[in-house]
């Protein structure tokens, strides 16, 4: 299970990239929605390989509350954007 | 076999993430951007978290908690970013 996590590694480079050269707000939001989303599967995948549960409930409140979060913020900049 | 077919999950689903995240890179608009992430990414990350379920059938509850959170979430997400980007934003 090792190379999923490896794998995975590799595909969170790709938005962490982007979010760090684009200057454009959106793209960033666009690329820490994707950050979010793919740590949340890792921190999943990890708490199977270690058949931990209380893991995977750390994974799975970041999927639910961090999302609402982000939209949150993106109401937020669109407010500040319209000032 | 259901080792097997829980490993192919979640190589489709890997597979899916690569395919919906490297136009991120590109010099596209945020719609196509958004478009390509929602749909391949969400679908590759339900896969993994299927293959996980068919791997530890014991934690159930939790992985599917997890699969509708990515279900509605990432779904709406979509729709707000996009609603919030075309309108007032400056590179709409």
């Amino acid at each position: 299970m090792n190379w999923v996590i490896t794998i995975m590694i590799l595909a969170l480079l790709i938005p962490i990239y982007e979010a760090w050269q684009d200057n454009s707000i959106w793209q960033k939001m666009l690329a820490f929605a994707s950050i979010a989303t793919k740590t949340s599967i890792m921190i999943l995948v990890v708490s199977v390989l270690r058949d931990d549960w209380m893991i995977g409930v750390v994974g799975v409140l970041i999927l639910s509350v961090g999302n609402a979060a982000l939209m949150l913020l993106a109401h937020v900049l669109r407010r500040i954007n319209d000032l | 076999m259901i080792d097997t077919l829980s490993y192919t999950l979640i190589s489709i689903g890997l597979v899916f993430w690569f395919w919906g995240t490297w136009p991120l890179l590109g010099d596209r608009s945020v719609l196509f951007k958004l478009h390509s992430l929602s749909v391949s990414d969400t679908l590759g990350s339900m896969s993994i978290v299927v293959g996980l379920l068919l791997k530890i059938p014991r934690e159930w509850p939790l992985l599917v908690l997890a699969l509708i959170s990515l279900a509605i979430w990432n779904t709406v997400l979509g729709y707000v970013l996009a609603y919030c980007s075309t309108r007032g934003g400056e590179d709409a």
